[in-house]
């Protein structure tokens, strides 16, 4: 019997190797002094840094912002474009009307929108808050209409050759018809709406990971910038690993079905 | 044919509907000038901003910009994707690394680059082919790993060399991938720019409508919104449709 | 007669990677194909009949035993071998006669000579007028037609089929399967031909190999002693040693189907 921890443990070994790779030719890089400490401070430093920043709370204080206003966005917005995604993309006649119209939003979705976000309700909380919105909504709201449209007919048909009613219909097949569709919305829409958040933070706000590294890069605060970097990559891993991944297993993988943007 | 009529004249009526509604808005909402300006502002900027030939110049450095990152990552990103997808051992160990670096936007890097090669063209440069880098070698070599083992197993029955099974099953095999990545890594290389127009830049679309704002010159921005994403969507139809359709549309093999 | 593939105590076992769990799919496996044999295999459904071939085409490693081609231990694919797959495996990027061609492309066939056999080919499984089109514009059963024309075209010395005419329609299943016959006639290749279809079976197989549930080892062969001349559907409508042969066959078949519910 291979023992299963054994297994994961290689797998977590194999992972990290390259990073630590990256990171020893990182600490030969600053050793030669080829750049200045400001350019490229070593390791240690931003380690040291980081450490810092945990202790005294501040690193915590703007990761709570930035998530926070990720998972307030996703709660409006979600629930919302799916239910009007399948609501639209259950009449026939509507579906095709709003598709173009809201692909033509999702091309302007993100980073866009803070110029007019910031004429409206100032810098802010709101102002983010609405830009998210309107990249996740209509990221999640389009993929939903397509996902509802292209559920073969055959399906439909099948049900209701056992006598389903229009309810059967929807939910046993348009809806977990549509389900890689929605699932793959809801991926595209927390990527998109996390680049712009950060871009958004840099402009509109005084908290969150993006003014920590817009705000650090003011003062050459090079380690800083790294701790921050480091900090959205690691958060993204975590959010793939612990949502986007289980709610894929739990749903589309499970039936067979694969989503396999990224 | 019929169907067609009918979408189009509903468009021609929504979009009707939304320039009344919006101009009586205007007129009529308790607030400043600058907070709703009325659609015939928009087209009064336009005119305007032509006349002047400041749109024209912010869109062609908009434009040079984006194409060149979508050539860089055509020509080396794509390459490199699939030569590390090739071999087992090297996709193994790219994949964390390149799964990292694609989900950090290159916006994140952005006050680094400033550091790095200050407030200018260059900076704004780097953070767009990064952005559009990352997503399409991270997706080449997912395309490669991903093409069913049952295609290779009926080429290695048929004799094939490897050199061979890499030309005829592995590279079109990984073709849907490739245009996905490349659309994803555009995509955001687009909104990468804008953004990083907004802080660094002197010109292009970001800058136009990050600059508006400063002035209150609301109309504009509105302008300049309309023209990004009606450039993507022109984008989108001339260069990334063109491709999947020469290709993996043919064969059947498009997931949308 | 010498034995083309000699099989010894063959065993297959598959190992789940994330959970570990094995399941034995042969065990013990003992089967001579002599040279020029028609051999169909029969047995019921996942008792491992494509692993059994899948083996033999050497893409997958086994887990015990012997088997040797020409006395030479089978060690990885090769051309020598060629396999019709039951999923059919042809390019969705290559046009019909792209992917028939295929096989005479990796052996360097040149131009002129290949296009004449792919043309062969194309007429042979009832593809004209197809030949430009994409595999996702052809229904199941052409598609299994442009994978046994594949195979045909690269003329390998023994062939592995696994349920190759399972998804065409029953009329041309009958043509094809008096143009294999035709075919295992005049070229006295090796055939080792997996099918769930009894009839079939006894119709195709000089011998019929009759694999036992799930760990698959051989349970009978029944000879079947029809001249291949002899093999048109036509002229076995009403034929003593055919009709005993499929008794025979089906009985085996229907004790192991019996044990498994
Ligand atoms: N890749 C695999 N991993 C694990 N188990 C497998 C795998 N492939 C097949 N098996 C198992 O091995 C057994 C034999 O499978 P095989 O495909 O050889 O059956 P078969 O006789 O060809 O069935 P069928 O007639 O339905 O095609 C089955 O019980 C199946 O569940
Ligand atoms: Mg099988």
């Amino acid at each position: 019997m291979m023992h299963g921890w054994r297994g994961d443990l290689l797998a977590v070994g194999r992972g990290a190797a390259p990073f630590a790779l990256i990171l020893i030719a990182w600490a030969l890089v600053t050793r030669a002094n080829v750049l200045p400490a400001m350019f490229l401070p070593p390791p240690a430093d931003v380690a040291r840094t980081g450490w810092d920043m945990l202790k005294d709370g501040s690193l915590w204080t703007n990761i709570g912002a930035s998530v926070g206003r990720v998972l307030v966005s996703l709660v409006i917005s979600v629930p919302l474009a799916v239910g009007l995604g399948i609501f639209v993309g259950l009449r026939r006649r509507l579906s095709p009307v709003f598709e173009p119209i809201a692909g033509f939003f999702n091309s302007l979705s993100g980073i866009a929108w803070l110029p007019l976000a910031v004429t409206w309700f100032g810098l802010g909380w709101v102002s983010v808050i609405f830009i998210m919105f309107n990249t996740i909504f209509f990221l999640v709201f389009y993929n939903t209409l397509v996902g509802v449209r292209s559920v073969p007919r055959i399906f439909e048909h099948a049900v209701r050759t056992l006598g389903g009613s229009r309810r059967h219909i929807i939910f046993q097949v348009l809806i977990p018809g549509a389900m890689p569709n929605i699932v793959t919305g809801i991926r595209m829409s927390i990527g998109f709406g996390w680049r712009a958040l950060i871009a958004a933070e840099m402009i509109a706000t005084s908290t969150g990971l993006g003014f920590l590294i817009y705000n650090a890069s003011n003062f050459h605060q090079t380690d800083t910038i790294l701790v921050g970097i480091v900090t959205i990559g690691i958060l993204w891993l975590l959010t793939d690993r612990l949502v986007l991944q289980p709610i894929e297993r739990w749903t589309v993988e499970r039936w067979g079905l694969v989503s396999s943007s990224r | 044919m019929e169907r067609h009529w009918e979408i189009v004249s509903t468009w021609v009526l929504i979009l009707a509907a939304t320039i009344a509604a919006w101009s009586l808005g205007a007129a009529t909402l308790p607030v400043p000038d600058y907070f709703l300006p009325p659609p015939s502002a928009v087209l009064s900027a336009f005119v305007e901003l032509i006349a002047k030939g400041m749109l024209p110049i912010f869109v062609a450095e908009s434009l040079r910009r984006i194409v060149l990152a979508a050539l860089l990552g055509l020509f080396v990103g794509v390459p490199i994707g699939l030569l590390l997808g090739v071999s087992r051992v090297t996709a193994d160990f790219a994949y964390p690394v390149l799964n990292f670096f694609q989900s950090v936007s290159g916006i994140a890097w952005l006050p680094l680059m400033l550091i790095w090669f200050g407030f200018g063209e260059r900076t704004i440069l780097v953070a767009v082919n990064y952005t559009v880098l990352f997503p399409v070698i991270f997706n080449a070599l997912l395309g490669i790993r991903s093409v069913p083992q049952i295609y290779v197993n009926a080429l290695r029955t048929l004799g094939a060399s490897r050199w061979r099974i890499v030309r005829d099953v592995l590279l079109p095999g990984a073709l849907p991938n490739i245009a996905m990545g490349v659309r994803l890594g555009l995509a955001y290389g687009w909104r990468a720019l804008i953004a990083a127009e907004m802080l660094v830049g002197a010109n292009g679309l970001g800058f136009m409508i990050f600059n508006a704002q400063t002035f209150h010159l609301t109309a504009r921005i509105m302008l300049g919104m309309g023209i990004i994403g009606a450039l993507w969507v022109v984008l989108d139809y001339f260069l990334l449709r063109p491709l999947e359709e020469a290709t993996i549309a043919r064969w059947g093999m498009v997931q949308r | 007669m010498t034995a083309k593939i000699t099989i010894r105590g063959l065993g297959h076992e598959y190992v789940n990677p994330f959970t570990r769990e094995r399941v034995v799919a042969l065990d013990g496996v003992d089967l001579e194909v002599a040279e020029g044999e028609f051999l169909t295999v029969v047995g019921p459904s996942g008792c491992g009949k494509t692993t059994l071939l899948n083996v033999l085409a050497g893409l997958l490693p086994k887990t015990r035993g012997t088997v040797l081609l020409d006395g030479r231990e089978v060690r990885g694919p090769g051309p020598d071998r060629g396999v019709v797959f039951q999923e059919f495996a042809i390019m969705p990027w290559r046009t019909v006669e792209k992917n028939i061609a295929h096989g005479l492309e990796i052996q360097s066939v040149p131009k002129e000579e290949r296009s004449a056999i792919v043309r062969r080919f194309v007429e042979l499984v009832g593809l004209r007028g197809f030949e430009r089109k994409y595999p996702h514009e052809l229904s199941g059963g052409m598609k299994q037609r442009v994978a046994v024309a594949r195979t045909l075209a690269a003329n390998p010395e023994v062939m592995l089929m696994d349920e190759p005419f399972a998804s065409v329609d029953s009329q041309t299943r009958i043509t094809l399967q008096e143009e294999l016959n035709a075919i295992a006639q005049a070229t006295r290749k090796t055939i080792l031909f997996v099918t769930h279809n009894v009839e079939e079976a006894v119709f195709l197989g000089d011998r019929c190999c009759v694999l036992s549930g799930r760990p698959g080892r051989v349970k009978a062969l029944v000879p079947v002693g029809i001249p291949r001349a002899r093999r048109r559907w036509n002229l076995l409508m009403s034929d003593g040693t055919f009709d005993a042969a499929k008794e025979k066959v089906f009985g085996l078949v229907r004790e192991e189907v019996g044990k498994e519910v």
